[in-house]
């Protein structure tokens, strides 16, 4: 008992550790994914964006986010305005 | 009846492969099916010496594929069973003395006259890796609860999902329940949830396995033990058995209580 109250005092269980880590690393040697490709998957959802509304271009960031138990694409867009109808696909 | 070609592979080495499928072999056996083992890692013969046929052979893998044998010629009789064989790994020869189409064909060959043909799969994930996941339909990765095990299988099972081959099933192999009583190991739960396939089986860690790897006589031949039943379970679900899986309660109700009072 006494022991168990020492451990209790001390740290976190190992295995508990050794799960939230693995957590993490798994999720990242998933979302392996190269600058080049990246860059792709931006230009793209800026092509897509820009059919609806007019977009600072230079500003315009992709990035991945790693939660505790989640992984965010986040994006930041600065709208300049939006357009009344959709653009065509190809102005 | 058509058969079933399984790979055993875990990405690191160590973990148990050559000993999941001497043990899963043997008891398929057991049950009556024709199985043939195939030590897919060339240049470092193993299979052999866990099946305690060592002595008996002549010919290799890479024999039968350059055609210096007849594939029966390489096969080497169980010494207990009459229905499981074992076809070696080439000793000295390097993993691209054989390509994957070249497996391929032999594996086809071999599920003729065959209902379970198991390779094992070399530590890795280059050549000797595509050698033998090329001719399988089904993959056993194993795993330990450690975590640079359980980073490899994560790889492994990305790499077979990209060869298109899609029927993967997980065996957490040397669970230590001292260990996971302390909270000092990753239970089955936590690792099947990282790794996010299905569970085949757990097997104890025990000192049974070494012993009978000294003996060169598969654990499943062992009656009362731990470790062997663990693998008879984990054949006969292979077979389409429903065993339910063996959960982590091997720790008893004190560790339980205790797991739940530290959780």
């Amino acid at each position: 008992m006494f022991r168990a109250i020492q451990r209790f005092f001390r740290e976190r269980n190992s295995g508990k550790v050794a799960h939230q880590r693995m957590q993490v690393v798994l999720m990242h040697d998933r979302l392996d994914i190269t600058p080049d490709v990246m860059e792709a998957l931006k230009n793209d959802i800026l092509g897509v964006l820009s059919r609806y509304m007019d977009i600072d271009q230079e500003s315009m960031s992709v990035d991945l986010e790693q939660g505790k138990d989640y992984t965010a694409l986040i994006s930041n867009v600065h709208i300049k305005r939006v357009y009344r109808r959709p653009m065509t696909a190809n102005p | 009846m058509a058969g079933k070609s399984i790979v055993v592979t875990s990405g690191k080495g160590g973990v148990g492969k050559t000993t999941t499928v001497a043990n899963i072999g043997t008891a398929l056996a057991k049950k009556g099916f024709r199985v043939v083992l195939v030590d897919a890692d060339i240049g470092l013969r193993n299979l052999d010496v866990v099946m305690g046929v060592e002595n008996r052979i002549v010919y290799n893998v890479v024999d039968i594929i350059e055609g210096n044998c007849r594939m029966e010629q390489a096969m080497i009789r169980d010494r207990k069973l009459t229905n499981l064989y074992l076809i070696p790994a080439a000793q000295t020869r390097e993993k691209d003395a054989v390509n994957p189409e070249q497996m391929k064909d032999l594996c086809a060959q071999l599920l003729e006259s065959f209902d379970y043909v198991i390779m094992d799969c070399p530590a890795g994930i280059e050549r000797g890796f595509k050698n033998a996941i090329a001719g399988a339909d089904t993959a056993i990765v194993v795993t330990t609860p450690e975590v640079s095990a359980i980073r490899d299988a994560d790889r492994v099972i990305g790499l077979l999902e990209s060869n298109l081959l899609t029927n993967i099933h997980l065996i957490v192999n040397r669970m230590n329940y001292r260990m996971l009583r302390k909270g000092d190991q990753m239970s089955t739960e936590d690792i099947v949830g990282l790794l996010s396939v299905p569970l085949l089986g757990v097997v104890p860690e025990s000192e049974e396995v070494l012993v009978s790897t000294n003996r060169g006589v598969p654990l499943v031949h062992n009656r009362g033990s731990h470790a062997g039943t663990a693998f008879q379970n984990i054949a006969a679900r292979l077979d389409g058995e429903n065993i339910p899986i063996e959960s982590d309660n091997h720790a008893g109700l004190m560790g339980k209580i205790k797991r739940f009072i530290w959780s």
